[in-house]
């Protein structure tokens, strides 16, 4: 936070001394990506637990992951009991909801055994022990009007979010969360599929630590800031929290994580290094493993958002799907252009009839970014 | 004709040493007759007739000088502290000259076996001819004869200020002898008798040749008088016969006039960006605080300014030194070879030394550059006895961030500001008090919410007792502190103040004693350390921020000096230190005990010892031993040898590639034990073509053991029990400094090239304490090729062009070489630490110094200095770093200063 702070004060202080001397650098690197990555947590809720395992993938490369399959995972408690994780997607593995559930209080270990080219190689956590946690007290947001913006422009207006919690017994000191938005958004046609839903993760870390503070109690932290120029807040939006209590060992690993991760290389930053997993090989220690196991109870809180925000929308302009205005066409490809076009507007009355076609099936079929399946705890309208 | 006025005023002072054979006896009390008087008095009693010029004597009176029953110590005595000299011939005259002595032929020679040849009298003839240079005797011409080698010594000062010199060097050419003046400007030189040709040089004064016929041992005291505008020497360097004479091999002296010539940045002077023209320093990036010497990180140099040690020694994060280049007298740098007398830091000592203000008049110096002003200000408030000097810069940039439009930034501000004060006060002729005072600031503010500020004070008092002409001592006491402070409101229920403090309280005895062929330094100091590592406070009452004091930590660090040079025979000298200290970490403290089957953290803490207040917690200590041989081949070149051991009990702690604004410095303690460093280096000195050129080349090796660094992606900051969080590591470090450099004529330019190597590893015993599997890796300012070249052409006294230009490796970085998801968050994964490199670096800046009417200068001399940093527009590497953009990390570099910064400086002198 602090080393934020003054990095920006530096980076103004360079910008002042330099006005364009920020380039972007992908540096060559000559490394191998024979890594283990591991993302498991178990929790406290009755539901399938998932262990994901994959090779890391090179930097400036998008999204490429490498599932790693075929290979035996299970988690073992202090009680000596041991539950069987199975493959059902390439490189994820999930428990059996209804042998294995996570009981505040145990300790609970995490075995794999990757078998490449005839090399069986056995992987074990540290035990690490499941944790209470309070509820989430309330989530909430306040409408935010960004002033920023080229002259001559409609002030952009946002919601961000914050979250208040707080232990009534005193013990949860560190906090994690996760959140998943929904929302409802709309194509401005009559088309078929026109009202659908999308859904995305919290991509950044949301850790703290209220060991420096009286009572274990987080008071309005910023879970997210969501700018109108989306199109989240157009219709309804959502917003699912997961609150997760860490030991101390776990949140100095997610510290560690967010400080090497989020800015990184500057004189100033932390030198970085490779965060040190939970997880290590027992056949070679040289090995290197990534990621953590995750032992928590977890609480939490969704609220909806249905409210009026002025701004302009960036993303999905409506003028970019219109191609064209026709009189009589139908759906499907129009074969002398070698195009698929589809009727978003088809006027019938009254005469004289046309049709607007456009060529980005986004505009037509919203299910082409969502899903038209109105998610189970969606309320309100439709 | 300006030459031979300056010549004129050039005075020297000798006191003969007067022969056994005295025969003019004087029984009468003159006290308070006037000379006149005396002179018609005496000439009526005794068969002398005296020669003199009525204007020079007119004020001069006898005095009451006891024991005093001979001619010749009635004139000793009346004479002293005129420009006067007098000779007495066989037949009874006494000639009185003003400015010069009198050379004496009296070529009687009685030959006995144990005769040492003098070096050369017969060149005396041809020496007298070349005009205006100074003829001048010592000792009773009658001793020319007697056995063996005789000493003189004496003060040099500066003829305008009277303020001693030091540094200067005193060289005899064709015995390739020579001295060098210590802080007080005294120097001691052996020589056989004979007549010798004396230079007397230093950087920024006029260089000053005196012929010396030498008969018997005796005081030489000499006034140099500094250039007019600082436009004569424009090269750091060691200077040249200072190179060969010297015994540490890695010292080097800059001269304040030398490196305000030297091309500016942002329009300013600035002492650390000339350290680091010097092969063998170096710094991990532009506008990075702190610089590196062979291999060490940046906390391991000792930065004293009046005798203290200044913790923060910069403003602005880096981009300018913390100290004002107005009240730097020179500044020494010591790469190894360190002497005794200094301790604490291992990797190297720069000494700034200090003007003291102007003991004739008032003067004064103002200036204006892009970012700062400064003003100057010096005189005596009792002539002779007692001066001041004040020097105050300050910012303006404070107006630039209110022009930005970007809201965050134009509420955000930066400044600094800088005060020295300096009083020196003359009690008599052998006691000397001055008291000194620094304090520096610094503040941010970001966008109205957040602040950043530090600063630096430091307060001396020195006494200066001369016992006699060949004992010194110097006693003093003083006092540092930095602080930095943050507060942030950014988040109400947050809101915090921080804060991290550092004093120091230094108590130092020096003594230095001349006997015969030996220089003996000894002293002791006691210094004793207060840190308080962090208070972190709410900052209102609406916040909820838990006050928390980390415990403070006191130490008290002790030492005894001595070290003794001596000269062997004529080409062998050797120079044996010994620094004994010891060091002790005091409570009150609570030690945390820790599993020592497992790494440090708070989840290993088995145990508690808590220590009350004054109990001990540690003690660590052991001697330092420092050697140095110099060994002269010949006249032109010269071999030597050094080895010194050094402790350092205070660290900076720094998790970040260069020292971080809010990197605390931390005490030795129960865990954390002192840095020790060992450096071995050889240098080789040669003179080429008539001494106009110079070249040394040295090679090092180095060792340190303890260092600290940190498990991956610790933060540091109110971090109470910092040793869960240490990996220590060892580090070495070697390479090679060659220089050659021009040092005589209208263009003068020196390169120096380096190859150096600076390794880090990692000795932990835990897996989080092991650092690229235990191997050793680059440490962070491991650059191994460095080149510097400065050029400097001098066009007349009123305009010099200077330049410098410097390349190096770009030092090592960690690289981000895989991403991968944690629970859907995208993160990076790293390479072996320094694994990769920046790219090479590359400047090349230009200055150009104007100066106004040289013949004005009396009541206002103006200059300007015109210069262009990074002339060639190269965007050198700053940093590079890596940040997260949705679904893809990118890398992104960054150049502070990626284009030509041309700046204007006026200054002037009042």
């Amino acid at each position: 936070m602090l080393m934020k702070i003054i990095s920006k004060i530096l980076l103004a202080l360079s910008i002042l001394l330099c006005s364009s001397c920020v380039t972007e650098f992908i540096p060559k690197t000559t490394e191998d990506q024979e890594m283990l990555v591991v993302e498991g947590l178990i929790t406290n809720r009755p539901e399938a637990y998932a262990i994901k395992l994959s090779r890391p993938f090179h930097l400036g490369l998008n999204n490429v992951s490498h599932p790693l399959s075929g290979c035996n995972i299970s988690v073992s408690d202090d009680k000596g009991n041991s539950f069987i994780f199975s493959e059902t997607a390439p490189g994820t593995y999930t428990s059996d909801p209804t042998k294995f559930q996570g009981v505040i209080g145990r300790i609970y270990t995490l075995h794999i055994s990757t078998n490449f080219t005839n090399n069986v190689l056995n992987y074990q956590s540290v035990p690490v022990q499941l944790k209470p946690v309070p509820p989430i007290d309330s989530v909430y947001y306040e409408k935010v009007t960004f002033t920023e913006g080229p002259d001559g422009f409609p002030s952009q207006q946002g919601a961000k979010i914050y979250l208040d919690t707080h232990d009534p017994a005193n013990q949860c000191k560190f906090y994690r969360w996760e959140y998943y938005e929904t929302w409802e958004f709309r194509l401005p046609y009559m088309v078929p599929n026109n009202t659908c839903w999308l859904s995305n993760n919290s991509d950044v870390i949301n850790i703290k630590n209220t060991s420096a503070i009286a009572e274990a109690k987080v008071d309005k932290y910023p879970l997210t800031l969501i700018t109108n120029s989306t199109d989240r807040l157009r219709e309804r939006y959502s917003i699912m929290v997961y609150q997760y209590s860490l030991n101390e060992d776990e949140y100095l690993y997610w510290e560690k994580l967010q400080n090497i991760s989020e800015q990184v290389g500057g004189l100033y930053d932390i030198i970085p290094s490779s965060i040190p997993s939970n997880i290590n090989c027992i056949d070679d220690p040289n090995q290197k493993v990534l990621g953590y196991f995750s032992v928590s109870a977890s609480s939490s809180k969704r609220i909806f958002i249905h409210d009026n925000f002025a701004g302009v929308l960036s993303q999905f302009n409506d003028k970019t799907c219109i191609a064209d205005t026709v009189f009589g066409a139908s759906n499907g490809p129009i074969a002398w252009l070698g195009v698929n076009v589809w009727v978003i507007i088809n006027h019938t009355a009254p005469p004289p009839s046309y049709r607007v076609l456009t060529r980005t099936k986004g505009c037509y079929d919203c299910t082409v970014r969502g899903t038209n399946i109105k998610p189970d705890f969606w309320v309100g309208d439709k | 004709m300006k030459l031979k006025f300056y010549l004129l005023t050039i005075s020297l002072f000798i006191s003969l040493q007067l022969s056994a054979q005295e025969k003019y006896r004087i029984s009468a009390n003159y006290n308070g007759v006037s000379f006149k008087e005396f002179v018609t008095k005496v000439e009526s009693t005794l068969p002398v007739r005296f020669f003199y010029m009525d204007e020079w004597v007119k004020d001069l009176k006898i005095g009451d000088y006891k024991d005093c029953s001979t001619l010749s110590c009635i004139m000793d005595n009346v004479l002293s502290g005129t420009t006067l000299f007098y000779y007495i011939d066989d037949f009874g005259n006494v000639v009185i000259t003003n400015n010069y002595a009198v050379k004496v032929t009296n070529t009687t020679v009685d030959k006995t076996n144990k005769y040492v040849p003098p070096s050369d009298f017969s060149n005396s003839a041809e020496s007298q001819r070349n005009s205006g240079i100074t003829s001048m005797e010592i000792g009773n011409p009658a001793e020319k004869n007697n056995p063996g080698k005789v000493v003189i010594s004496g003060y040099i000062t500066n003829k305008d200020t009277k303020d001693p010199v030091p540094g200067v060097t005193v060289f005899i050419q064709k015995l390739s002898v020579g001295a060098i003046s210590n802080e007080y400007g005294f120097y001691t030189l052996t020589l056989p008798r004979g007549i010798h040709a004396l230079k007397f040089s230093f950087i920024g004064m006029r260089d000053k040749s005196l012929n010396l016929s030498l008969y018997g041992g005796g005081e030489l005291n000499v006034e140099m008088s500094s250039v007019l505008i600082p436009l004569k020497e424009t090269v750091i360097s060691a200077q040249k016969s200072v190179t060969l004479q010297r015994f540490e091999v890695g010292a080097e002296k800059i001269n304040i006039t030398s490196f305000k010539l030297l091309p500016t940045s942002l329009g300013e002077s600035d002492i650390i960006k000339s350290v680091l023209l010097i092969p063998g320093v170096q710094s991990v990036g532009e506008g990075s605080a702190g610089f590196n010497v062979r291999g060490g990180s940046a906390d391991q140099n000792l930065i004293l300014l009046y005798g203290a040690p200044i913790y923060n020694s910069s403003h602005f994060f880096g981009f300018f030194s913390a100290v004002n280049s107005d009240i730097i007298k020179d500044v020494t740098l010591y790469k190894g070879g360190i002497p005794s007398r200094y301790g604490g830091r291992i990797s190297s000592v720069l000494d700034i030394g200090a003007k003291e203000g102007n003991r004739n008049e008032f003067a004064g110096n103002a200036g204006i550059s892009p970012i700062t002003t400064h003003i100057s200000l010096e005189g005596p408030i009792i002539k002779d006895t007692l001066t001041y000097i004040l020097t105050a810069r300050t910012t303006y940039s404070n107006w630039i961030f209110g022009m930005i439009k970007n809201p965050s930034l134009h509420n955000s501000r930066a400044s600094f500001y800088d005060v020295n004060g300096k009083l020196t006060y003359d009690l008599n002729k052998n006691n000397k008090i001055d008291f000194s005072a620094y304090t520096s600031h610094d503040a941010f503010r970001f966008n109205s919410d957040t602040t950043y500020s530090y600063n630096n004070n430091i307060y001396a008092l020195k006494w200066r007792h001369f016992f006699n002409s060949r004992f010194f001592s110097s006693l003093s006491i003083n006092n540092s502190s930095y602080r930095y402070d943050v507060s942030s409101q950014f988040v109400p229920a947050e809101a915090f103040m921080l804060s991290h403090k550092v004093n120091s309280t230094g108590f130092v005895a020096d003594f230095n004693w001349f006997l015969g062929r030996n220089e003996i330094n000894f002293g002791a100091d006691l210094t004793k350390y207060t840190i308080s590592p962090g208070n972190y406070l709410p900052y209102n009452d609406s916040s909820l921020v838990i006050p928390n004091r980390i415990q403070k930590e006191q130490a008290w660090e002790g030492a005894l000096y001595i070290d003794d040079k001596f000269l062997l025979t004529d080409y062998l000298s050797l120079n044996v230190g010994m620094r004994m200290t010891s060091y002790f970490a005091l409570g009150p403290q609570k030690v945390m005990l820790y599993d020592p089957e497992l790494s440090k953290s708070n989840s290993t803490i088995i145990d508690t010892l808590n220590y009350k207040p004054g109990q001990l917690i540690k003690r660590y200590g052991g001697p330092e031993f420092r050697v140095s041989l110099n060994f002269r081949i010949s006249d032109k070149n010269s071999f030597k040898i050094n080895y010194n051991r050094t402790r350092q009990y205070l660290h900076l702690l720094s998790n970040s590639t260069s020292i971080a604004p809010t990197d605390t410095w931390k005490l030795s303690d129960y865990y954390l034990k002192p840095e020790v460093g060992d450096q071995v280096a050889l240098g080789f000195y040669e003179m080429l073509f008539r001494n106009n050129f110079e070249a040394s080349a040295e090679i090092y090796y180095k060792k340190i053991s303890n260092m600290v660094d940190f498990k991956g992606g610790t933060d540091l900051i109110m971090d109470e029990n910092i040793e869960k969080d240490i990996v220590n590591v060892r580090g070495k470090a070697y390479g090679l400094e060659l220089v050659l450099k021009k040092t005589e004529g209208k263009i003068r330019y020196s390169v120096g090239y380096t190859y150096s190597r600076t390794f880090v590893q990692s000795v932990g015993n835990f897996s989080d304490e092991i650092i690229n599997s235990g191997k050793w890796f680059p440490a962070n300012f491991d650059k191994p090729n460095d080149l510097v070249v400065t050029f400097n052409y001098i066009f007349s006294r009123r305009i010099s062009l200077s330049s410098n230009y410097t390349w190096s490796t770009g030092r090592p970085i960690t690289y981000p070489i895989a991403t991968y998801y944690v629970s859907d968050k995208l993160v990076v994964t790293y390479s072996d630490r320094n694994k990769y490199r920046i790219p090479d670096y590359s400047r090349l800046d230009i200055s150009l110094k104007v100066g106004g009417n040289l013949k004005s200068h009396r009541i206002a001399h103006p200059y300007w200095t015109f210069s262009v940093y990074n002339l060639l527009g190269r965007q050198n590497v700053y940093s590079i770093y890596f940040k997260k953009d949705y679904l893809i990390v990118r890398g992104y570099k960054l150049s502070v200063f990626g284009r030509p910064i041309p700046s204007v400086t006026f200054n002037f002198d009042f």
